[in-house]
């Protein structure tokens, strides 16, 4: 019986080329405008480390201007002091801990054919690796005690790797950034994050890292960051002056592997910064955050306000054609009055004239559909036209492709249902009688 | 003409009134929002910068390995500049208007101040940067060559002099005249004395609420192993000076990476890429919406012309002429959109209100929304022309016609 | 009233040529009541549709109330059609969207007669076919007798010379088509000249004259109207429920 109605269904949206083409493409721009912003929004908002991330947390401490909160709404700064990161990866009171900051070092290739080049990286602590699992091709992270030991040792990306070995196995290799030789401990594999959640002061969507080095090996080079660095008061003249200074510039992440232990890090901070007014630092009220990843990426607005208004304006402007499609299904529906009082004259019941109109609806659906996803891509397309930045979450994955067309079906029956059910209150006679 | 007797036929059949009217009211309340929006983006994109856009360009310069000394690189770079060919002026600078990274910080009229009196961008140049920048002296007059100070990166500023945006002057000294006034630029002395005012120049973040809020400070002060220029060409010659300076400085110091060359034009378009994204988006979105809105109306209309085609006939039969029954559909979708535009009125102001509470939006200007009223009546009108012209032409003999 | 010369109508389309009417010539006085009747495919609506202004003839003359209307534009035509002439059809084509009230109204509205001018004649209309009371009813709640006599008034509102009546009983039954008759033979003895088409011999014979169609031509055309002194008989005026 379906297929006999799918078969009555398409050959009745043949019979009016023109209505169906305009229901067909109304569903399929109403689709593509909701799936396109729908698409990036979920991508960009998405949960990057589903198992874990709410075991992972963002430490937030308040050493701000007693006058002046970092941000308006009174909520604690987005990145730690030096100082503060030191003292936190000292005590170690968390189940894994790694303070970190954006660098950009030149290296300098010794095959000769590859000019000098500028490079990205991330200085942090051995758990980095553990903690946010980035997948190795080759080698592995370093370990604690190479930090202890400002290690002279490197982790490539993979991007990176190719570009100085040609994509080879290169551990135990050798790197020379800014005249100083590192050894390469280990290679990623592919690591495609959408958004950068650990760094989300320099910028979610920014050029990823290209390099890993220990944090301590860094602090040797007395080399700035080349990230956001915020200070309420100058800092005396000088390298150590700095690191001793209430600047912020640096990310600070503990993972915390049950609620008690969440808890327990809690008061440690608490007891931490109060330990630290006693010596005159922290003059604001106690302010201590700990977010887990997806409350982070929202208190940062990983998602931008434009995309949630896009996302919001999709979502209207597919209402507009659904209305749309409901008006011309109803046209269509009413003018076949006589047919439903012919069918139900012959014996059809009213849920199989019910049925047949649902399918209709539901075919009108799925070629709107099929229409959207293929205006979705070329929307997609467009953002990432637009947006260079958003080339990670403007991509069509399956998920988002059966949804697409999920959506597109469920929206054309609903959209029919009401001039379905117009539709099945002929009287088998009242059509009959002229 | 017959608008009661139009009206009351539409209440028999309210679902599709309702249909086309809510299209409508979604498409007024969205159209104009959003055109409220672009308004908006287009506004901030307009901002000047107070540069000279178009002639100049920026880039760094990063060396490496031991004995690389950027102070004595960056004199020698910047006189090596000078005096290539093509070049109208030069000048080492931290950071360029829009770039989206630089150095802020606040100013303050007296010590110890809980709060600072403005807050400015700080741009660490030489007495070339107005020529440079091409900014326009208002007050005061430049640096001199010997105010210039050689400063080690993380050293504290406080210079002696400072020239200041006429933002930052009319923020800190109302009642005018700045030159020769004194500021703080910390907590304690010494003090800075302003020595001139430049009509404009931005700061390098597009999203700030003070923009014009800037300083120039005289110094040169390497970032580590970094430098910066900004040079303004000769009209015309940006581009080729562009590859000319690339190579020159590598010859001069191979020890070294010269980056990406930028435009201040590219900076532009880079800076405000969401700004200009995002009007796109809503004015393709509205195009769209505008379509669907004149499809369906169009779609109905044919529909009701056709199920009406009887009616039609028997009112030309009873005296009615083409223009009569033309004026009828008309009318009929004059009165739907107008119910339609009434709801979708409120509906604009409540999308408005809307965003005002959840991003801070301005509200939406009330001249909005009969503008759109306006334009929606027009696309109704010429939406339903077609079918109406066909409804003018259906034959009064239909009347006659048996079923 | 009606004069009908020598008129043709041919339909053509690009493949044959139909003579719907062939010298067609008739003539109707004032105040007569004639019965156009004839097989049908005869020519009877074609000669409906011209004598109502509806379709335009290819030769021939047409007087209507001593107007030539040969070569009348669109807009002429429609001004005629809503002064000169009463239309009832045989599906009645009311507005089922409108009350009788607006349905009586519509040919008023074209004559851009004020609105006390329209309410006077409508109401008036109303209550000579016997449904006064039910002005704020619709089309649909009336039975088909009713649904006729609202054509009726609505075709009287405007005052025509001439009422053109297309089998104005063919969808009734014979109760209610007898009230029918009743009422059009009324409103002729008012003074209100009647063509009505009909296939029914029994209604064609209640009629001053009968014209007979065959092929597009009149077979039985009686130059001289036989203007014949009806007897009173018992068909006093009944609104049928």
């Amino acid at each position: 019986m379906f297929s006999y109605y799918i078969q009555l269904g398409l050959r009745s949206l043949r019979r009016n080329p023109v209505l169906t083409a305009l229901m067909v493409l109304g569903i399929g721009l109403g689709i593509a405008a909701s799936m396109t912003t729908l698409t990036v929004m979920h991508l960009m908002g998405s949960d990057p480390i589903p198992w874990k991330s709410d075991k992972l947390h963002a430490v937030q401490l308040d050493n701000w201007d007693v006058n002046n909160p970092y941000y308006d709404d009174g909520r604690p700064p987005d990145q730690v002091t030096y100082r503060d990161a030191q003292a936190l990866m000292a005590a170690g009171k968390a189940d894994k801990q790694a303070a970190m900051w954006k660098i950009a070092l030149p290296i300098q290739p010794e095959n000769p054919e590859v000019k000098p080049f500028n490079s990205l990286g991330r200085v942090t602590y051995s758990d980095f690796f553990s903690m946010f699992e980035p997948p190795f091709a080759y080698g592995g992270p370093w370990d604690h005690k190479q930090d202890a030991e400002h290690a002279r040792v490197i982790v490539l990306t993979k991007d990176t790797n190719e570009k100085l070995f040609g994509g080879q196995n290169s551990v135990g290799k050798s790197v020379r950034m800014n005249g100083v030789d590192y050894t390469v401990l280990g290679v990623l594999g592919n690591w495609k994050l959408r958004a950068r959640y650990y760094d989300l002061t320099n910028g979610a969507f920014a050029d990823p890292e290209e390099f890993f080095m220990p944090f301590t090996t860094a602090i040797d080079l007395k080399q700035r960051g080349s990230g956001n660095n915020s200070c309420w008061k100058s800092p005396a003249d000088g390298w150590d002056a700095y690191l001793d200074s209430d600047c912020i510039w640096m990310q600070m992440w503990v993972q915390l592997d049950s609620p008690e232990r969440l808890a327990e890090y809690k008061s440690f901070l608490d007891n931490y910064v109060n330990e630290q007014k006693k010596l005159g630092r922290f003059p604001r009220p106690l302010n201590n955050r700990l977010l887990d990843v997806n409350a982070w990426m929202k208190d940062q607005r990983v998602v931008s306000r434009d995309v949630e208004v896009q996302t919001g304006l999709g979502f209207a402007f597919l209402a507009v054609c659904l209305v749309n499609t409901i008006g011309l299904l109803l046209a269509k529906f009413t003018r076949k009055a006589g047919e439903v009082g012919l069918r139900r004259a012959l014996g059809a019941s009213r849920r199989e004239v019910f049925m047949q109109f649902l399918v209709e609806s539901g075919v009108v659906g799925l070629s709107g559909g099929l229409v959207g996803l293929l205006l979705t891509g070329l929307g997609l397309l467009a953002v990432r036209a637009l947006y260079s930045s958003y080339k990670s979450v403007a991509t069509l994955d399956l998920s988002m492709v059966l949804t697409t067309i999920a959506l597109a079906v469920i929206s054309a029956v609903l959209a029919g249902l009401y001039p379905t059910w117009r539709a099945c209150r002929v009287q088998p006679a009242a059509q009959l009688k002229v | 003409m017959e608008f009661r007797p139009i009206l009351s036929a539409l209440m028999r059949s309210k679902v599709a009134m309702i249909l086309i009217g809510l299209q409508v009211a979604l498409t007024l309340a969205i159209v104009c929002n959003a055109l409220f929006i672009i308004g908006q983006r287009l506004d901030h994109m307009a901002r000047p910068s107070g540069v000279d856009e178009q002639n100049t360009f920026w880039f760094g310069s990063n060396g490496f390995g031991q004995g690389y000394n950027a102070k004595v690189v960056q004199q020698s770079d910047v006189a090596l500049l000078r005096q290539l060919p093509g070049v109208a002026d030069a000048a080492p600078t931290n950071s360029v208007p829009m770039s989206d990274g630089g150095w802020s910080t606040g100013l303050m009229l007296q010590p110890h101040q809980k709060k600072s009196t403005a807050d400015s961008a700080i741009y660490l140049v030489d007495d070339h940067a107005i020529s440079t920048f091409g900014l326009k002296l208002v007050a005061g007059r430049n640096f001199k060559p010997e105010e210039i100070k050689s400063l080690d990166f993380g050293d504290r500023l406080l210079p002696q002099v400072a020239i200041i945006t006429k933002a930052v002057a009319d923020k800190m000294f109302p009642d005018g005249n700045a030159v020769g006034k004194q500021v703080y630029f910390d907590l304690d002395p010494p003090t800075t004395t302003i020595i001139g005012v430049v009509e404009r120049m931005q700061q390098p973040w597009m999203s700030s609420e003070t923009v014009e809020n800037s300083t120039l400070v005289p110094a040169f002060m390497p970032y580590g192993n970094s430098t910066r220029y900004l040079i303004r060409a000769d009209p015309g010659k940006r581009d080729e000076l562009m590859k000319l300076v690339e190579q020159k400085l590598t010859e001069a110091n191979p020890s070294r990476i010269i980056g990406k060359m930028h435009s201040i034009a590219d900076v532009r378009n880079d800076a405000y890429a969401e700004d200009r994204a995002m009007a796109i988006i809503l004015g393709v979105v509205i195009f769209c919406l505008l379509t669907i809105t004149a499809l369906g109306i169009v779609g109905m209309a044919s529909f009701w012309v056709a199920q009406r085609t009887r009616q039609i006939g028997t009112r030309r039969a009873l005296g009615a002429t083409k223009f009569d029954i033309l004026r009828y559909f008309q009318t009929e979708n004059f009165i739907i959109t107008t119910l339609g535009l009434i709801g979708g009125g409120i509906l604009a102001y409540a999308f408005s209100l809307y965003l005002m509470s959840a991003y801070q939006a301005p509200r939406l200007p009330w001249y909005y929304v009969p503008v759109g009223f306006v334009c929606l009546w027009l696309l109704g009108q010429l939406a339903v022309l077609g079918p109406a012209l066909r409804a003018s032409r259906v034959p009064p003999a239909v009347a006659t016609r048996s079923v | 009233m009606l004069v009908m010369k020598h008129l043709q109508k041919v339909y053509r389309t690009h493949l044959i040529e139909t003579h719907a009417l062939r010298d067609f010539s008739i003539q109707v006085g004032e105040g007569e009541f004639v019965a156009v009747t004839g097989p049908s495919g005869s020519g009877k609506t074609t000669f409906l549709n011209i004598a109502g202004l509806l379709e335009e003839f290819t030769g021939g003359e047409y007087w209507l109330d001593n107007v030539d209307v040969r070569g009348m534009d669109d807009n002429d035509r429609s001004k005629l059609r809503n002064e000169k002439l009463g239309f009832i059809f045989q599906t009645f084509n009311l507005i089922p969207d409108l009350n009788l009230f607006d349905n009586v109204d519509v040919p008023l509205r074209y004559r851009r007669f004020n609105a006390a001018e329209r309410k006077h004649r409508i109401e008036e209309a109303l209550t000579r076919v016997g449904l006064a009371s039910r002005q704020k009813h619709y089309p649909a709640e009336l039975s088909g007798g009713q649904q006729q006599r609202v054509a009726i008034a609505r075709a009287l509102a405007g005052s025509p010379r001439v009422l053109l009546a297309d089998e104005p009983t063919g969808n009734l039954d014979s109760l209610m088509a007898r009230g029918v008759m009743e009422l059009l033979e009324e409103i002729n003895r008012q003074g209100t000249t009647i063509i009505m088409v009909t296939h029914d011999p029994e209604l064609a014979a209640r009629a001053h004259r009968n014209v007979h169609i065959i092929d597009g031509q009149v077979t039985d055309f009686d130059d001289e109207p036989k203007l014949v002194q009806r007897n009173a008989r018992d068909d006093n005026h009944v609104a049928l429920a």
